[in-house]
């Protein structure tokens, strides 16, 4: 998984050690496809790849008319390509049987939000991503969805977040794809 | 509609085709003064269509990637009118319809894509917004199927596109307080693209049109540009946040 050593992430690789997978930390910028996806196999093989990793600049807030070019990319199109490599670097370490992708996408996308409408714009972006990852590699085995948890800490990830990704991980779990599973207490309700 | 946007000063970027110069010309018939910001000569035909039919526009030569570009066009519209009331953000990569794995996806097809969807989006919201904030005005992106559902052919068209929505719910958050509204559309139309699809395709449009509760693919002029026409006017006010699917009603999953 990206983004295990620290914050959201790292409460998502306790917990799914508490499901007893054998979690492999990814840390630290995914500079290259080529780079993520030998991170990915360090451990020998990858049978998922849990995309948490929530770069803290992306979390800034402020208004779009506040914000410049820079501060675009950084919050937005940085964060799409990162997860777009991720993606790539996911189906490059799979192996025959196929694998399963689970995208952290806290509900800032799905609600929009003022101050972080680079971030939500870069959410929603991976939520369609998913979608599309799913119907075109779900013919390998490859099954791809997307989590939502709120951003704002009011939730324990390790109990009640990483239970619910261990479970798209699990094979029973093996027609679950495209989806988006809200994990925030029902304060969203996406149609 | 007729009349429902006079002396409304509209923005379309991308209008010198396909959904967004079916846009343009619903704009131009409701009355609007349309600027048609086009890369290529054929804004001016879009403009010639919509002045033959007894409206007002003008081409503007504007690529989205191009952040002087779109600020020009937004200068130019308010030099001309005095004004800018609605800006509609359309445009979309060449790239667009050119089928792809999203593993065999690089640098430079991704770059195509955000480019002119996302930047270009972002260009347009920051040109656009103190003109918008002085007349309650409308932001209005265009997303698509692909954005909602993802897409088997067009992954990089789909990201950008659901991307889009994403803006639109924070730019209506953000700019609710100035009485501006900010919406998504998602248009099922024929395009040129569409068109050269059922070329090497001949089933395709019968396909296509079978999982179409209305039976069949809608008219960008016809079909689409009302639905725009309709946010963009002072009834829709009370409407942010939103995308408005115009697709027959082949998507009810909203």
């Amino acid at each position: 998984m990206t983004g295990g050593g620290s914050g959201i992430g790292r409460d998502i690789a306790l917990g799914l050690n508490d499901a007893s997978a054998t979690v492999v930390a990814v840390d630290g910028p995914l500079e290259s496809r080529e780079e993520t996806g030998r991170a990915f196999v360090a451990g020998g093989r990858a049978d998922a790849v849990v995309h948490a990793l929530v770069d803290p600049d992306a979390l800034v807030s402020a208004e779009v008319a506040d914000t410049d070019e820079d501060s675009w990319d950084r919050r937005c199109e940085a964060v799409l390509r990162t997860a777009l490599r991720c993606c790539q670097a996911a189906f490059d370490a799979f192996g025959d049987w196929g694998g399963r992708i689970v995208l952290v996408t806290p509900t800032v996308g799905l609600t929009g939000s003022a101050g972080l409408a680079p971030y939500a714009t870069a959410i929603e972006g991976m939520r369609s991503l998913a979608k599309s990852a799913a119907r075109q590699w779900g013919d390998r085995g490859i099954t791809v969805n997307c989590v939502a948890p709120r951003i704002d800490g009011s939730s324990d990830v390790r109990t009640e977040v990483a239970p619910v990704i261990a479970t798209l991980l699990a094979d029973s779990a093996r027609i679950v794809t495209g989806a988006t599973l809200v994990v925030d207490g029902g304060l969203v309700m996406a149609p | 509609m007729k009349d429902v946007l006079a002396g409304r000063s509209v923005v379309v970027t991308g209008a010198g085709d396909g959904v967004g110069k079916g846009i343009a010309l619903a704009c131009g018939a409701a009355g609007a003064h349309v600027v048609v910001a086009a890369r290529r000569e054929n804004g001016a035909k879009t403009v010639a269509a919509i002045e033959k039919r007894g409206g007002t526009a003008m081409w503007v030569r504007c690529d989205v990637t191009d952040r002087g570009n779109v600020e020009a066009a937004v200068a130019t519209t308010i030099a001309r009118t005095g004004r800018l009331d609605v800006m509609i953000h359309n445009a979309t990569s060449r790239r667009s319809s050119e089928p792809v794995r999203l593993e065999d996806v690089d640098d430079a097809l991704w770059e195509e894509h955000a480019s002119v969807s996302l930047r270009g989006a972002y260009y347009c919201a920051h040109a656009a917004l103190p003109a918008l904030r002085d007349g309650g005005g409308s932001f209005i992106l265009m997303t698509s199927p692909a954005g909602m559902e993802g897409s088997a052919t067009l992954p990089v068209y789909g990201v950008v596109k659901g991307a889009l929505r994403g803006l639109a719910k924070s730019l209506a958050r953000e700019w609710a307080p100035f009485g501006v509204t900010v919406n998504t559309v998602s248009p099922l139309a024929h395009t040129r693209a569409l068109e050269d699809a059922y070329e090497q395709d001949p089933e395709l449009e019968e396909r296509l049109a079978r999982r179409i509760p209305m039976g069949r693919v809608g008219d960008p002029e016809v079909d689409i540009g009302p639905a725009v026409v309709f946010l963009a006017s002072e009834g829709a006010g009370y409407i942010t946040g939103q995308t408005l699917v115009v697709d027959g009603g082949r998507f009810m999953t909203l």
